[in-house]
């Protein structure tokens, strides 16, 4: 029984890295409808930026900060470059999926030519461990879990009680209307790409921080848990995006205690397929995958 | 020097077949099937356990699979195509039915990576990130696989099977289905609303793209004598959907046209690119690079490709020709 309570506080810690990362991906699809899916590619490359600036001897912290800057400006620059132009262009909904899984596919082989293909871990202080029963969890990881919180609240309140929240929220549910309404749509868009992909990057950092070691070859891993959570809370959701980060974090960690480590990213499928299947639209979403492409 | 050239054409063949069957998918039918790769490795990992001794034979102690049923010739391959077409039947139940196109082309890839992990962390079924190899060439018993003679013969049996898969696609692009999945292609609504069952449509568009895929896979193993999970990760997948933008969607020239560049071109001429220089794997990433900006650049540039699909317009009986059917045309 304490291997399944020390997986539930592993679960924690997943599941904070999955709401950070799945709350930014499930925003830029909800506000500016593009299924990003060099998301994770993005995610790998701030990864890489903060491991630069750690082992040239700054703090994890720090690093931390240079790979949200990093993901938010290349996700920024993402849009602008490619997805805006396509879009403008009038590229179907499929055309954006086929642009930016190729885009993933090169942004994830010059970071190979840059950082080669090997294993490679953050210099971090390794602080201590913190006890609750059976649970037992490093000071950073525990650090890891209140980020995701304050982040989570951050983005609540964003969208709550902000002019700017109530900008997005008025152009993702109808960007013409939005427009006609005096609301600068493609200026609040730009803030939605910096903003998703500060999450993006710190959601990068912290799962590097979380794991012993990782390497360029983890991303599609981190792609395939993000689209399960997205879309099990319901795609373009950020409130189900948290709520399907809270159920995949914990059911992939406990099956990896009951299991094996190995068939992690299985359990997210089988979800992800099951969720499809049976509530397409997921579990918070009214209307979502059953709605018409156009 | 004459192995390297066999071996481009029957590479050349292989990839011809493979994206004649995704153009009917994707170019024809509008389904963005980005697990293509794991229909094509179910051929040849069927191709290969039916071909090879059991595992308990002596000499393939080192290896596990299931099967070893050492079937003569063409069964391998027709069993290939089989499993193929089987395995597109509960994917295509399960993601084609009710989603949005985007989302299935999202569960497809997600699929297509769950499958390659799942193969290579279970060891018993396909012997697992190693892979099966001593794989045996079809009619190895028979004629030497060592000759020029033998090297002949596959590319000449490789050519006849790209002439058979022209044919059917052909066949299937100008009939009446072949119609309504342009129909569907363009217009999903519509077609419906015509009476159309999409469900059934994409369906059999699925099982047929599955068994030809499979079948693909079937030849491609048993010429390299080796499949592994390595072989067909992902990406795989996204070469072909280079070739097919390139060549032209939808036009079954334009897929042979993008399988000869792409694929083998890709292959071939970074083979001269001098390597030893700067980090190793460079040359596979400039390899990767290259094909996303080729999509990218065709996307943008000539969204229809090299050979673009031919306008079809239909001058039916009782109609006569009239200017506004040539504006139309036009």
């Amino acid at each position: 029984m304490d291997l399944y309570i020390a997986a539930f506080g592993f679960g924690l810690v997943s599941l904070s890295v999955i709401a950070i990362a799945a709350v930014g991906f499930t925003m830029q699809f909800g506000i500016t409808n593009v299924i990003n899916l060099a998301y994770s590619s993005v995610m790998i490359s701030s990864v890489y930026v903060a491991y630069a600036f750690n082992h040239a001897g700054v703090s994890i912290w720090l690093a931390l900060i240079a790979g949200a800057i990093f993901g938010a400006v290349f996700s920024f620059l993402l849009n602008r470059v490619l997805y805006t132009p396509f879009q403008r262009k009038g590229t179907s909904l499929l055309g954006m999926v086929i642009v930016s899984l190729a885009t993933s596919l090169m942004i994830q082989n010059v970071l190979l030519a840059i950082a080669g293909p090997y294993n490679v871990s953050y210099v971090q202080p390794s602080g201590g461990t913190i006890r609750l029963g059976a649970i037992v969890l490093t000071v950073v990881q525990v650090l890891v879990i209140g980020i995701a919180v304050v982040l989570m609240l951050a983005i609540h309140a964003l969208l709550t009680f902000t002019r700017l929240g109530k900008a997005m929220r008025a152009t993702a549910a109808n960007p013409t209307l939005a427009r006609n309404c005096g609301i600068p749509t493609s200026r609040v868009i730009d803030v939605v790409w910096l903003i998703t992909g500060a999450l993006c990057g710190i959601a990068g950092v912290v799962a590097g921080m979380n794991s012993d070691t990782f390497a360029v070859g983890n991303g599609p891993g981190y792609l395939i848990t993000i689209i399960a959570a997205a879309v099990l809370g319901g795609a373009g959701q950020p409130y189900g995006a948290m709520l399907g980060a809270v159920l995949i974090g914990e059911m992939t960690e406990l099956s990896a205690a009951a299991i094996s480590a190995d068939y992690k990213e299985v359990v997210a499928f089988a979800v992800l397929v099951l969720v499809m299947v049976l509530r397409p639209q997921g579990l918070l979403a009214k209307r979502g995958a059953l709605a018409a492409a156009g | 020097m004459n192995y390297y050239v066999e071996t481009i054409l029957v590479y050349a063949g292989v990839d011809i077949i493979a994206c004649l069957a995704l153009n009917l998918q994707f170019g024809v039918s509008g389904i963005v099937n980005f697990s293509f790769i794991v229909f094509q490795a179910a051929g040849a990992y069927t191709a290969a356990v039916l071909s090879m001794p059991p595992d308990t034979a002596s000499g393939m102690s080192f290896q596990h699979y299931v099967l070893g049923l050492q079937l003569p010739f063409p069964i391998p391959w027709l069993g290939g195509a089989l499993v193929g077409g089987l395995l597109a039947i509960p994917v295509g139940v399960l993601l084609l039915r009710r989603l949005r196109s985007d989302y299935q082309a999202i569960a497809l890839l997600v699929l297509s990576v769950i499958v390659n992990t799942v193969i290579t962390n279970y060891r018993p079924l396909f012997n697992g990130a190693a892979g099966l190899s001593v794989i045996p060439p079809p009619l190895s018993e028979r004629i030497d696989p060592y000759t020029a003679t033998y090297q002949y013969l596959y590319v000449g049996i490789t050519f006849v099977c790209c002439l058979l898969v022209l044919f059917v696609a052909n066949r299937i692009v100008n009939s009446p289905y072949g119609r309504t999945l342009r129909a569907m292609r363009e217009h999903e609504l519509a077609a419906s609303a015509l009476g159309k069952n999409l469900v059934a449509l994409k369906l059999t568009v699925f099982v047929v793209g599955g068994i030809i895929a499979g079948l693909s896979g079937a030849i491609l193993v048993g010429f390299i004598s080796y499949w592994a999970p390595i072989t067909w990760l992902y990406p795989e997948t996204i070469v072909l959907f280079a070739a097919i933008i390139v060549g032209g969607r939808g036009n079954n020239l334009g897929a042979i046209l993008g399988g000869l560049l792409v694929p083998l071109g890709f292959e071939e001429i970074t083979r001269f690119i001098p390597t030893g220089f700067g980090p190793p794997g460079l040359g596979p990433a400039i390899q990767w690079v290259a094909i996303g900006l080729l999509i990218i650049g065709f996307l943008w540039f000539r969204p229809k490709g090299v050979l673009p699909e031919p306008r079809r317009v239909f001058n039916e009986a009782g109609i006569e020709e009239s200017p506004f059917m040539e504006v139309r045309a036009s």
